[in-house]
């Protein structure tokens, strides 16, 4: 077994240059497109990172707005149903406070709107009556209309305090109205009753009233001494008027 | 057949004789130069069939070199890749007939192991520094001085006998079966032979990885070889 040198010497530089080739022309290129190659899809994968992240700060910006947008609609459907319920109470008081007020309103105008009722009825009742004691009267002798009054009104003259009394006839001139123009015989005994009543005699000024229907009334400046049946059914009418 | 163990020069040049193997490495290294330039001359990142599997190739080599030295491949991808190539395309050129290769030969398969132990001599001073690479023959005691120093030695003759004891032997007997049997009946051994040189590629290709890294040291895997932890 021999080894020639010169073969193994110029295969030394053979493989060398070889190698030399092979790295500058296949390895080197290559290796260089493959780092190129992941260098970009790293670039990619990054990029791709990156924007993964930034949806992701979008994603959780837009939640943020979402929830505050949520939190907002429900303040301000609190906000409004405060208001609202706030509102209907106001109105609800309100309208109660109208319906009080035309309630009291309207029972005030009935009750007024009966009184005048009332008062209408009494007022024809009392025409009514003195147009009926005016027509019964009318049926009966003319001797009842004056001469049996005199009596009541000599008492109502005794029932009046001494001091008015005294004072009837003294202060001017005295009115005595009779529901129609007396006799003589009437005029006598009406005079003579009443200087027994008042103690002594009195200047009289007759006066012929037929809106007394019957009776006859005593007017001084001092005071006044009413019997008849026109006083009688005014007396009437305002105890129905007070007693309603 | 010529015996295997004597190279006959065909001719000279001056006084540099020229034989057989440089002849077909010489043709074998027009034809990896050229193809290789002409495969590489529009890489793009959008890969054609051939630019894939050159891809391919490149990244097998690099994850052979970096699951075996754990370290960077780009330093020792040119020389490992090389060989490896060189070695595979060199046992396969049997297949042309009248073609003896390179690699039965004794001087080319000393080449080969002569450049892998300088490589592991300057990989080993790069990484550590002289003082550092002639450390490790001290380890893991001086007493190992001796030994490692024969290790070196030895284990770079492995690699020539193993691979010129391979594809000598196959085509030594592909030659003998050729001329006692026939044509087609070395045929099943070529097929085998290719397998071979296959696998003797692989292991010189490997064991001078192995070699360089013992020699550099325990180093740490590269940046885009480690796997990503969120990937599996």
């Amino acid at each position: 077994m021999t080894i020639d040198w010169w073969t193994l010497g110029l295969q030394t530089v053979n493989a060398l240059v070889l190698i030399w080739l092979l790295g500058r022309y296949l390895f080197g290129p290559v290796s260089a497109i493959i780092a190129e190659r992941r260098a970009a899809a790293q670039a990619d994968l990054d990029k791709a990172a990156a924007e993964l992240e930034a949806a992701r700060a979008a994603h959780s910006a837009a939640e943020a707005t979402r929830d505050d947008v949520a939190r907002q609609r429900a303040d301000m459907l609190a906000a409004a149903q405060t208001e609202a319920d706030a509102e209907r109470t106001r109105l609800l008081a309100a309208a109660a406070d109208e319906a009080a007020e035309t309630r009291a309103r309207t029972q005030s105008q009935i009750a007024q709107m009966q009184q005048t009722a009332r008062a209408e009825i009494s007022a024809e009742a009392a025409k009514l009556a003195a147009n009926i004691a005016r027509k019964a009267l009318a049926r009966l002798p003319d001797d009842i209309l004056v001469a049996p009054f005199a009596d009541g009104l000599t008492d109502a003259i005794a029932a009046l305090p001494e001091l008015a009394r005294d004072r009837i006839g003294q202060d001017g001139p005295v009115t005595l109205r009779t529901a129609r123009a007396l006799t003589a015989a009437e005029e006598t005994l009406i005079r003579q009753a009443l200087s027994r009543a008042l103690g002594r005699d009195i200047a009289l000024t007759l006066l012929a009233d037929a809106s007394l229907i019957a009776g006859l009334e005593l007017d001084a400046p001092t005071a006044t001494v009413r019997n008849h049946l026109a006083a009688d059914l005014t007396r009437i009418e305002a105890e129905l008027a007070a007693h309603d | 057949m010529d015996n295997p163990l004597i190279t006959e020069p065909l001719f000279h040049i001056g006084p540099v004789p020229i034989a057989e193997p440089v002849l077909v490495n010489w043709a074998l290294m027009a034809v990896l130069g050229l193809g290789s330039a002409l495969l590489t001359r529009r890489l793009s990142r959008t890969p054609s069939t051939a630019q894939t599997v050159a891809e391919l190739f490149v990244s097998t080599i690099d994850g052979q070199i970096s699951d075996t030295m754990n370290r960077d491949p780009a330093p020792y991808r040119g020389l490992i890749g090389s060989i490896f190539l060189f070695v595979l395309v060199a046992n396969w050129s049997s297949l042309i007939p009248g073609i003896e290769p390179p690699t039965a030969h004794l001087e080319t398969d000393a080449a080969l192991a002569l450049i892998v132990f300088v490589a592991t001599v300057l990989y080993g001073i790069k990484n550590k520094g002289l003082r550092g690479y002639l450390a490790t023959f001290a380890e893991p005691s001086w007493v190992m001085i001796p030994l490692n120093i024969v290790e070196q030695i030895t284990r770079t003759f492995s690699l020539i006998v193993r691979l010129f004891g391979n594809v000598m032997s196959g085509v030594f007997v592909i030659g003998i079966v050729l001329s006692l049997a026939g044509l087609f009946l070395p045929i099943p051994l070529m097929a085998l032979d290719l397998l071979t040189g296959a696998v003797q590629a692989y292991i010189f290709a490997v064991l001078a990885t192995v070699f360089i890294g013992s020699a550099v040291g325990e180093g740490h895997a590269a940046p885009s070889m480690q796997k990503d932890p969120s990937h599996g």
